[in-house]
């Protein structure tokens, strides 16, 4: 059920153009590896696609 | 079929003890309990356009009295709702009576009683800078980029003033205890509210909820196409569970776990 969920809510962001953002990975607690390569390639791409831009949005709203 | 006489049959063979429709009340519309008592004011029943959740009225009845039967005026909408109030155990169908009234026009009625027959006019602000009212979901992930999409809705999102009418008027939003309201989620008193977690709270609630009813969108003094929101969010569910919300009584895949599935999760595209 985890893996529907998480697609319905890729779905949802992609909708609202927030898709990348999100992701799932079965990792068993012997993978050690396969989380440190996981974690690090995700923790990339996210810094690769910049600030959330929700943040400016919201800061500029509170701004007046 | 003569609505008010089959109405007043139903309370006074006391198959109901309460009849949920509508009566005009200084010039307006407004929802109201017919009772056996007073079943003659069932002469001036209103049937019109106009749309209320009366399924969210007899669930609040319900609460006070789970005995009590409740004869309602329904639409198409209004079985769909009343459907998936039954799957979530809010009403008992064994209780509930329903007339239903002209929906949708058909070569055997020449007209509806439905607000949304008439789609709502975007004017051309909101058709450059928002999203259209009548836009499908597809469409709009087709025609608009990532940025764009996320601009279109944001520009939407930040006129919301917090009223929570989106919620209040839902038939199918009965939670005792709202998100929108948890001061973890959604900062109490302070305005306008943060985007999109307001409205993303909302449209994940509607997940395997949600029966495309539009009264959140009539509702929303901001103008802002939450039933547009809720079709995607319907869309997504029908693709990914196979569920439709209201269409008979089956439980919410949300509500089950631990089952097995197919789907696997989605590659990290770099
Ligand atoms: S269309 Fe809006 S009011 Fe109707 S069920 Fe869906 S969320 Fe609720
Ligand atoms: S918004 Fe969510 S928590 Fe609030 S009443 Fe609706 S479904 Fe329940
Ligand atoms: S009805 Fe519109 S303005 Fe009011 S809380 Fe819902 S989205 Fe915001």
């Amino acid at each position: 059920m985890t893996v529907k969920r998480i697609a319905f809510v890729q779905e949802l962001l992609k909708f609202m153009g927030l898709e990348g953002r999100l992701h799932l990975e079965w990792i068993s607690s012997a993978e050690a590896q396969k989380y440190v390569d996981v974690v690090t390639k995700f923790t990339e791409k996210i810094r690769n696609m910049g600030p959330n831009p929700l943040r400016a949005i919201n800061e500029m709203k509170k701004a007046g | 079929m003569d609505m008010v006489k089959a109405a007043k049959e139903l309370l006074l063979q006391d198959k109901v003890d309460i009849f949920l429709g509508y009566r005009k009340l200084d010039g307006h519309q407004i929802p109201h309990g017919f009772t056996k008592a007073h079943v003659d004011d069932l002469d001036q029943l209103e049937i019109s356009l106009n749309r209320y959740p009366l399924e969210k009225i007899a669930c609040d009845l319900a609460q006070k009295d789970p005995a009590l039967k409740i004869g309602i005026l329904a639409r198409d909408c209004s079985q769909r709702a009343l459907n998936l109030l039954y799957t979530w155990d809010q009403l008992n169908p064994e209780n509930i009576e329903t007339l239903t009234v002209n929906c949708c026009p058909s070569p055997l009625s020449t007209h509806g009683d439905c607000s949304y027959l008439t789609p709502k006019p975007t004017g051309d602000y909101k058709k450059a800078h928002g999203v259209d009212y009548n836009d499908s979901p597809k469409d709009f992930l087709a025609n608009h980029d990532s940025g764009e999409r996320l601009s279109r809705w944001m520009y939407e999102f930040q006129k919301c003033i917090k009223c929570y009418g989106c919620r209040n008027v839902c038939p199918v939003c009965f939670c005792k205890e709202c998100s929108l309201e948890h001061p973890n989620l959604v900062e109490p008193g302070v305005l306008p509210a943060e985007v999109p977690i307001f409205h993303l709270i909302r449209a994940t609630h509607m997940a395997g909820r949600c029966i495309d009813c539009g009264l959140c969108e009539d509702a929303c003094p901001a103008h802002i196409p939450l039933r547009m929101l809720y079709r995607e969010v319907n869309d997504a569910v029908s693709d990914i569970f196979g569920y439709v919300p209201g269409d008979h009584i089956e439980k919410s895949p949300f509500s089950i776990i631990g089952k097995t599935v197919e789907l696997t999760p989605a590659p990290m595209d770099v």
